[in-house]
């Protein structure tokens, strides 16, 4: 991947199974994002392949990779302000009436309310009665929304896969705890989930493996049992060579 | 409630519903402009009377407010859709235009009426498309008001089309004692409203004018949004233009951009956030009655028609002040809510 002569990512090789949390570390500038993009369909990739589930996949774009069952949060949440929670989290998957009004469109909205409350039950994340406008929310629940939004999407059964750009960067330590939570019952229930964050302690509790890059290149890739907060801070400075012969 | 997860689900929780008093100020955020128009209409009737508080007089208004109401609707869809459309005085012109030449021509009446509403659509489609492209909305529409303001003198010739009788159906013929704009404004606000708060396309127009990445990232082709919302913009213009022309039975060719700044002010007090994705069909109505409460009451008291626009503008900054009020303390009583739930909640 170039960002025009800048290599930003060069010759990595990742790979995420259902059910596992990977957790992608680095400093800024190391290609942790632009790693993300190239997984969510946002840049191409200069060369190099994407396999979902063995087959070899081409994005061109966001929706692309969607169809994929690959759904991305990113850092700028992207909600509808003037919306409600419901709203939110049914945009692009509405519900119309039954009969001919919804032969004309016409959104089933009391359904909505109940599936939306239903799955942010299911996932089990508590913000507020979701008739309530997303700008009315504080940071940690917009984010909860953004995440339940992504969540909703993917399905472990059918392989789903999520990416997460800084999930916590925003959130105070409930928050933080109730994401956490969050992803671990989402891998439970089979979703792969590739976590971006400069935020060692929450990959420690989170991933179950971690890969760590250095200007571009992978320089560790190991199970988070078998490693620790000094090793992983000497990859990510460069201070301790790569796990991988150069 | 049967959580399929192996953890339980949470228990509903009496924070999942807003406390009374955040609940009271977003109803006078929603409604404020209903409660404010009907003490207006109140006072009016006191201050007035007898003249004012009379059918007559109420039938009066909203024939006054109608001109107002359907360019205002226009400003508002294209606002609330992402876009503030400044070529609507040429289309309503370019359009009224169009349906005179072809009226003084011996057409038959309803084809002028179509023509012109074709007119308001493939305008709205230019301004979307050119729009899309990555240039600055106002200055397209600007170039197209100006495009179409110089077409519109070029077909009737830079005079007015006088005579245009076969229109007055829906100018000044009443139908039970309601005339025909009051019955037209009507139909194009349900429509509206129902279009924007009940419809998936609606609810993804306004969710595109918020924020437009939200839709694209759910997999929407957000940009069939921006040009609907233009072209429902355009079609307000064309319907005003002819419905002016029907109510002066002449087609001016002239585009007034006036009608674009009554407009704005009807769409300002209704609260309708320049920044697009908010704002409500039904309030801006109420905006274009306000504007006509405060003129008619003025006059029947025999009050300069000056002032009418001073208080207008002073209702407007009233209006936004009270606006910002609300929405710094529902937000501040919001975060001691959250707050609090934290701290009692999840364990």
């Amino acid at each position: 991947m170039h960002y025009g002569f800048v290599r930003a990512l060069d010759g990595i090789d990742v790979h995420v199974q259902p059910g596992e949390v990977l957790g992608l570390l680095g400093d800024n500038g190391a290609g942790k994002s632009t790693l993300l993009k190239v997984m969510s369909g946002a840049h191409r990739p200069t060369n190099g392949t994407i396999l979902v589930h063995g087959e070899d996949v081409v994005f061109s774009s966001p929706s692309d990779s969607t169809h994929a069952g690959i759904q991305m949060v990113y850092q700028d949440l992207a909600l509808v302000d003037a919306q409600d929670i419901a709203t939110n989290l049914s945009v692009g998957r509405e519900i119309l009436r039954k009969g001919p009004l919804g032969w004309l469109g016409f959104v089933d909205h009391k359904a909505q309310r109940k599936r939306a409350q239903a799955e942010l039950d299911r996932l089990g994340v508590r913000t507020a009665a979701v008739t309530r406008p997303v700008e009315m929310l504080s940071g940690g629940q917009r984010q909860v929304v953004a995440l339940a939004r992504s969540a909703t999407r993917v399905s472990g059964d059918r392989g789903g896969v999520l990416l997460l750009d800084e999930p916590t960067a925003a959130l105070g330590y409930e928050q933080t705890q109730q994401v956490q939570a969050l992803i671990r019952r989402l891998a439970g229930n089979g979703v792969a989930c590739v976590l971006v964050t400069h935020n060692l302690p929450l990959a420690m509790d989170v991933c179950d493996r971690l890969v760590v890059l250095n200007r571009g290149r992978k320089v560790a890739d190991v199970p988070t049992a078998q490693t620790d907060d000094d090793q992983l801070v000497g990859w990510i400075t460069g201070a301790r060579p790569s796990m991988f012969a150069a | 409630m049967t959580g399929t997860a192996s953890t339980a689900a949470p228990t509903r929780n009496p924070a999942d519903v807003d406390p009374a008093g955040v609940r009271w100020l977003i109803f006078v955020r929603d409604r404020g402009i209903f409660v404010l128009w009907v003490l207006l209409l109140l006072g009016f009737s006191v201050w007035a009377n007898p003249y004012f508080a009379s059918l007559d007089n109420a039938i009066l208004i909203a024939n006054a407010a109608s001109l107002t109401a359907i360019f205002a609707a226009g400003v508002a869809v294209g606002i609330i859709c992402g876009a503030l459309d400044l070529s609507i005085p040429g289309t309503a012109a370019f359009g009224s235009c169009l349906c005179g030449v072809l009226l003084t021509h011996g057409w038959p009446t309803w084809t002028g009426i179509v023509a012109a509403l074709l007119v308001g659509v493939v305008v709205g489609l230019v301004n979307g498309l050119i729009a899309l492209r990555g240039f600055n909305p106002i200055v397209v529409t600007i170039g197209t008001l100006s495009v179409l303001s110089g077409l519109a003198a070029v077909i009737a010739g830079g005079y007015t089309i006088p005579g245009l009788d076969a229109l007055t159906f829906m100018g000044t013929q009443r139908y039970a004692g309601v005339p025909g704009p009051v019955w037209i404004v009507a139909a194009l606000f349900v429509l509206g409203t129902v279009f924007l708060t009940r419809t998936r396309d609606g609810i993804r127009m306004m969710a595109v004018g918020g924020n437009r990445e939200a839709v694209r990232r759910s997999g929407i082709h957000s940009d069939r949004y921006t040009v609907l919302g233009f072209v429902i913009s355009g079609f307000c213009a064309a319907l005003g233009g002819l419905v002016t022309t029907a109510l002066v039975t002449e087609a001016n060719p002239e585009a007034s951009p006036g009608i674009i700044f009554t407009a704005l002010t009807a769409v300002a007090l209704a609260g309708v956030s320049l920044s697009g994705g908010r704002g409500s069909l039904p309030r801006v109505l109420v905006g274009a009655l306000i504007l006509a409460t405060i003129s008619n009451g003025l006059t029947i008291k025999g009050i300069q028609p000056y002032w009418g626009t001073t208080v207008t503008g002073l209702l407007l900054l009233g209006a936004i002040g009270l606006e910002k009020w609300i929405s710094a303390t529902v937000s501040r009583r919001l975060v001691t809510t959250a707050q609090a739930s934290a701290h009692t909640g999840t364990r």
